[in-house]
């Protein structure tokens, strides 16, 4: 049986006006674990499961609680899930695809059956509001989505997932400190003091390596489904610059209609943006059951995935 | 559906040897002390900016080397590590562009000390669904840059050292043979019992000046280390029985322990609790202390260079540290 999404939540913060833009912005102390906690929460009651039913906890973040262990340590504590096993994933804007190729395999290996798949981010707390970051903090919001992948019958389900990564531009859309290759220390309080500690974009190379493999990362994926672009009913396309998403769809000729600019509404959620827009599309009805969604990111890394799949 | 196996490991420890003496420079501490509670002797710390990723490609070639098998035909990289070389994006990126093998999928597992384990998992469920057919596991770290050297934090920094090990997964068509399960666990309650603080992007900021300099060293790792030790050697031993018991096999069956290299202590403990005779596991803790996601395949490079596995024999892998994460994978050679 195909792996499918069993229920799916996501959860916001309240919004706040940060470098001239309203997004929501985590400003109580907590992490994405605290984020992702409510989410999940609602995706189990959903489903009419209980955390007893949940055998494996991915949780996908760049933006972990602390510095180790990983959220997920944090989240399936928060979740009060026993001792049920916890991966976090760094995979940076496709981090929720590299998540579902992950969960679909232990599911589809027959090693578990449902896997809670959470995804969070919290950067308000590491973007730098001074004129100079202003730009790139304006692009960022916080938020989490939950996902309880299981196994469905047959007509619906995941029907294709690729993601992709080269590390030879990571320099170009990065956040460099803490930096554990910086001998002797880390960071040090010069390095907090510059303001090394910020994610800082090289914008034109960011904005031509999506606007060539965003597109591709679809065309890839539907392929791989056996599909095309007709027989998918939504499209959800997420990059940190909404403008590459717009030229993404255009490369691929899609009606306004049928597709989602993902992060348009809030801001850029790395790893969370695309289950979170799946989640509202879902919520207010714009998507129902049977409906067949391709998502697709392209990000930090770089890295670059989509994802074909009916609900 | 098909099984997958290792078929090749290799590593890389940085040249530089700092003994136990050598800390006495900066810290309170003694030769004595640090091998009467944790059995270590020396460890190595990398040196002139090299990260995670530089000593991950090392170990990486070595084992495509051995493995006869070239980078471009690596469908997957997994890349364990708690201390990547830098904040954003993964470490596996970076080593995937020092390997020259951009465009497949590179991503980093951040499940501290079994975080090879937990690697492993994966690749493995990757193989059997079809989906990879040759995955890259690195375990990486470079902890020297991130622990207290002075007096505050010697209970821990006297532990850690730089490490890589690389392992490269491919199918195994006979079920009776290569990783038969692997079994992960985590317990979050005991998150802060063994933890790195900040940066933290539960604090509002992330990092300050203060935070670098406070007092009680929230930049650095920080243990409780009688509540770890106690739960190693629970969960160490839960862990490597249910990965036997899954396959209806007793500890007689088993061939060779390859315990993650935490502390020498816990493995004595753990090996005396199971009644396990010593020639049934390995240890290197003495001369490389506490690495992390590295310890595990470094240990097995060692197994084998020593020519003490074989095939057929019946291996067990066994990881437990922060997180409290905990985990097992049984492998018939």
């Amino acid at each position: 049986m195909p792996t499918s999404i069993l229920a799916l939540a996501h959860y916001l913060p309240s919004e706040a006006s940060v470098a001239g833009v309203r997004r929501p912005i985590f400003s109580e102390p907590g992490g994405p674990s605290d984020l992702a906690l409510t989410a999940a929460r609602e995706a189990l009651a959903q489903a009419g499961l209980t955390t007893d039913a949940v055998d494996f906890i991915i949780f996908a973040t760049m933006t972990p609680d602390v510095t180790f262990p990983g959220a997920a340590c944090f989240f399936q504590d928060k979740l009060q899930c026993g001792t049920t096993g916890a991966l976090d994933i760094r995979g940076q804007c496709t981090g929720f695809l590299m998540g579902l190729m992950i969960a679909d395999s232990f599911l589809q290996a027959g090693t578990y059956r449902h896997v809670l798949l959470a995804a969070g981010e919290v950067h308000s707390s590491g973007l730098d509001y001074s004129e100079r970051g202003a730009r790139v903090a304006a692009l960022y919001g916080d938020g989490a989505a939950v996902t309880l992948l299981g196994h469905a019958a047959e007509g619906c389900g995941l029907r294709a997932v690729v993601c992709h990564s080269d590390g030879r531009l990571h320099d170009r859309f990065w956040c460099e400190y803490p930096a554990s290759r910086q001998h002797p220390v880390r960071i040090t309080v010069d390095d907090v003091r510059a303001g090394r500690q910020f994610p800082t974009l090289d914008f034109d190379t960011v904005e031509r390596f999506g606007r060539e493999h965003l597109p591709a990362a679809v065309r890839e994926a539907l392929a791989a489904a056996q599909s095309d672009v007709d027989s998918v009913d939504c499209f959800v396309l997420s990059h940190i610059l909404p403008e590459v998403a717009e030229s993404a769809a255009a490369a691929l000729a899609l009606p306004r209609s049928r597709w989602i600019n993902a992060g348009e509404a809030h801001g850029h959620l790395t790893a969370a943006t695309l289950p979170v827009a799946l989640s509202e599309a879902v919520g207010d009805g714009r998507l129902g059951k049977g409906a067949t969604v391709c998502l697709a990111a392209c990000g930090a890394g770089f890295a670059w995935g989509s994802a074909v799949l009916t609900l | 559906m098909r099984n997958s196996r290792i078929l090749s490991v290799g590593h890389y420890v940085p040249p530089k040897v700092v003994t136990n003496n050598d800390l006495t420079v900066y810290m309170e501490t003694s030769d004595d002390w640090i091998r009467e509670r944790t059995g270590i002797q020396e460890r190595r710390y990398s040196e002139d900016s090299v990260g995670a990723a530089d000593m991950g490609a090392l170990a990486a070639r070595e084992a495509l080397e051995r493995a006869g098998v070239d980078a471009t035909d690596i469908d997957c990289v997994i890349f364990a590590t708690l201390s990547p070389d830098v904040d954003m994006p993964a470490s596996a990126c970076v080593m995937q562009a020092r390997l020259g093998i951009g465009g497949i999928l590179a991503f980093d597992v951040k499940n501290q000390c079994s975080g090879f384990l937990y690697s492993l998992a994966i690749a493995n469920v990757f193989i059997k669904t079809g989906r990879f057919d040759h995955v890259l596991v690195v375990g990486s770290e470079v902890h020297s840059t991130g622990i207290d050297l002075s007096t505050r934090g010697r209970d821990v920094a006297v532990i850690f050292g730089d490490a890589a090990g690389a392992v490269v997964l491919a199918p195994e068509d006979n079920p009776q043979r290569g990783i038969l399960s692997t079994h992960l666990y985590a317990e979050g309650q005991y998150a802060e019992k063994l933890w790195l603080e900040c940066a933290a992007s539960r604090e509002r900021p992330r990092i300050t000046e203060d935070m670098i300099t406070s007092a009680e060293g929230r930049i650095f790792p920080r243990m409780s280390g009688r509540y770890v030790f106690k739960h190693a050697i629970t969960r160490f031993s839960e862990v490597i029985h249910e990965a036997l018991d899954t396959h209806g096999y007793a500890l007689s069956d088993l061939s060779l322990l390859i315990p993650h290299q935490a502390n020498l202590r816990i493995s004595q403990m753990v090996a005396m609790g199971l009644e396990l005779p010593e020639e049934k596991m390995f240890n290197n803790i003495e001369r490389y202390g506490n690495t992390t996601a590295a310890s595990i395949p470094l240990a097995l490079y060692e197994v084998l260079e020593a020519g003490r596995l074989r095939e057929n024999d019946l291996l067990c892998l066994a990881a437990f540290g922060a997180g409290f994460t905990w985990a097992s994978a049984l492998i018939r050679w």
